[in-house]
């Protein structure tokens, strides 16, 4: 190839252009296309990408014979029958692809598999240029030099040393061995998508949500699911679910059902082995397991106010309220009916809080992130970020067309989701996300890590 | 022979008493043709040292905290998206008369159960936000006019007892009265042709 491009009478600078074009065409084409095919497959887990990358990386060290190997090069009379600018572009979409010529370490078909198992059409894309720029530099680099002495010596190094090819394939192993790391690292820390759903709540480590299909329970500890009504609710050994406006209480276990409430008009529950709170449009009502015609009023909302989802730990049940001048997060004590106000902002939105033995997480959202935040329900100074996301909202470039661009209004990056509803278990978060545009239906679900 | 970046350097410092753009541009030129004749002064033209980030503005002061970037408002102060001029919460959401937030169309945001998201607090961009971030009362004490894209656009100072502007450096007078200093500066486009 590089003999190719760097005839004096060639054109070189022009073929070395097509060249690059053609190996960034091919590399986004086939790691975009693997991710996209790994995007539909669901196959995602950033596991299965350090197994892919650690086993790559010993192979390459190890110098092991690649497998399976393409036993083909780029088609010859090309050079001859096409203009040479032209020629030059489809070897290099033929080297960018990665599987049409010979391979040379099996970090290709690792990349492959990450591409695939990433399933993030982004990250393919980064890959395939990544992977079109590595193939392009070593002969965008020496051809414009290959008919100098020093040119003609690094060329026949490389082809004539296999010290040379073995180093690359070092190389790519310490690539993948990070990427390996990046992973493993980030799985340990970060968020888990659990799958498709909204309005998680926990009682031990059983998780509750709804999903587009019903309502799914799952154990911490293991991935098996099973179905309950949707809308429901867990806390202590009850579930509670709406159903138009029937809520009904029913034992976690086995479903056995416990009391019916007619509530017109609710729009969420929350449940402990005491206490049912209901919430409508416009209150928020507790009444006891025990004695469920006796009706404990939490809050009513004037105009203009929104009563939060409320969420139940023993006897203590949080909500927020969001108004145009003020956003909290409220505490009732259903014991001693006193509310306390633990959390509130005049520039922050406060919203879906949950509750686990005195500690709260809740959603804030300001201009520039948003934030799910952990901390002692009584002391507000110490809560951290458990997770975050850009800008709810997207922001101009803080400068008009054509005027300065001095100025610190620098736009946060704008995120494709918004944060909703929480749940708290005693190692995980979890949060619902929905997405910033299109249906509240393709919301998500992720656990992090406490 | 004096460099152009130290005429313009003292135009600046000299420009502390007043931002205008005629005693810039009176002084920029003056100290041009001091420092060696008109090719030079050609070079130097108003506000060229300064750093105006959208129509209007003439000097280096930025923009007051504004939820979506360039500081519109309204004539209450409230802020208002600078691309269409519709009023955004504090979260830079567009939103409706009753706060909720909407999208493109003017429809509410819902979540999942088909409620609207809930509102967030909007607070003036001078008056709350930027008392707010300071800790002191703040004021709109004077404005001037220019003609941008069409229309005649008011460009507002916020004004404070504070000899610190948003930038971090000092802060000037600007149209500011009994003592305060522009901390940062807003904008409200009118309707009316220009």
């Amino acid at each position: 190839m590089i003999e190719t491009i760097n005839g004096p009478h060639r054109r070189m600078w022009l073929c070395c252009m097509t060249f690059a074009l053609g190996a960034l065409v091919g590399g986004v084409a086939t790691f975009g296309t693997l991710a996209v095919l790994g995007s539909l497959a669901g196959v995602g887990g950033l596991e299965l990408v350090a197994i892919l990358g650690v086993a790559a990386a010993i192979a390459d060290v190890r110098g092991r014979p690649i497998v399976p190997q393409i036993r083909h090069q780029v088609p010859e009379h090309w050079r001859r029958v096409l203009p040479l600018p032209l020629a030059t572009f489809l070897y290099g979409v033929l080297l960018g692809l990665g599987f049409t010529t010979f391979v040379y370490a099996v970090a290709l078909w690792a990349l492959a598999g990450i591409a695939f198992a990433l399933g993030s059409p982004q990250a393919g894309v980064l890959v395939g240029l990544a992977f079109g720029v590595g193939r392009a530099l070593p002969i965008c680099v020496l051809a414009p030099v290959a008919h100098r002495r020093a040119g003609r010596t690094v060329v026949d190094t490389m082809v004539q040393r296999p010290v040379v090819l073995a180093v690359v394939r070092r190389l790519a192993a310490a690539c993948l061995v990070v990427v390996a790391a990046s992973a493993l690292v980030g799985d340990a820390s970060g968020a888990t998508r659990i799958g498709a759903g909204t309005d998680p709540s926990v009682s031990g480590t059983t998780v509750v949500w709804t999903s587009p299909t019903g309502g799914v329970a799952r154990d911490e500890g293991t991935a098996a699911t099973r179905s309950v009504p949707p809308h429901a609710a867990v806390g202590g050994s009850l579930i509670a679910w709406r159903d138009g406006d029937i809520v009904h209480v029913a034992q976690l276990v086995d479903l056995t059902a416990v009391l019916d409430v007619t509530v017109p008009g609710v729009t969420a529950v929350a449940v402990s082995d005491t206490w049912l709170v209901t919430r409508t449009a416009k209150s928020l009502d507790a009444r006891t397991i025990a004695d469920p015609g006796t009706v404990l009023h939490l809050a009513t909302a004037k105009s203009a106010t929104q009563l939060g989802r409320p969420a139940l730990d023993g006897d203590v049940v949080v909500y927020h309220v969001a108004t145009r001048r003020l956003s909290t997060i409220v505490s009732f004590d259903l014991t001693t009916a006193t509310r306390r106000t633990v959390r509130t902002s005049k520039t922050n939105l406060l919203t879906n809080p949950s509750l686990l033995a005195g500690e709260l997480l809740y959603d804030r959202q300001t201009s520039r992130a948003q934030l799910v935040e952990l901390g002692p329900l009584d002391d507000g100074g110490r809560d951290r970020v458990l997770y975050r996301l850009g800008a709810p909202s997207v922001h101009d470039a803080g400068h008009e067309p054509g005027d300065s661009h001095r100025t610190r209004n620098v736009p946060p990056p704008t995120a494709k989701w918004r944060l909703w509803t929480t749940a708290l278990s005693d190692t995980q978060g979890y949060v619902t996300l929905l997405p910033a545009t299109g249906p509240a239906g393709a919301a998500r679900l992720l656990s992090l890590p406490r | 022979m004096p460099r152009l970046p130290d005429a313009g350097a003292i135009g600046e410092g000299l420009a502390l008493s007043t931002s205008r753009r005629g005693f810039l541009a009176w002084t920029s030129r003056l100290l041009a043709l001091v420092a060696g004749g008109s090719a030079v002064s050609a070079l130097v033209k108003p506000g060229e040292a300064d750093a105006f980030h959208f129509c209007g503005h003439i000097y280096t002061t930025d923009s007051c905290p504004h939820p979506t970037g360039l500081p519109r408002i309204d004539a209450q102060g409230f802020p208002l998206r600078a691309a269409d001029g519709r009023p955004v919460d504090d979260l830079g959401r567009p939103i409706n008369a009753a706060g909720q937030p909407v999208d493109a169309h003017g429809v509410p945001l819902l979540d999942p159960d088909g409620l609207p998201l809930p509102p967030a607090p909007r607070r003036r961009v001078c008056q709350d936000a930027v008392a707010q971030r300071i800790a002191r009362t703040t004021h709109i004490d004077g404005a001037w006019y220019r003609c941008c894209a069409g229309h005649v656009r008011k460009l507002v100072d916020c004004c404070a007892h504070t000899v610190r502007r948003i930038n971090g450096d000092a802060a000037l007078t600007g149209y500011c009265y009994a003592g305060r200093r522009v901390y940062c500066v807003m904008y409200y486009d009118t309707k009316i042709p220009c």
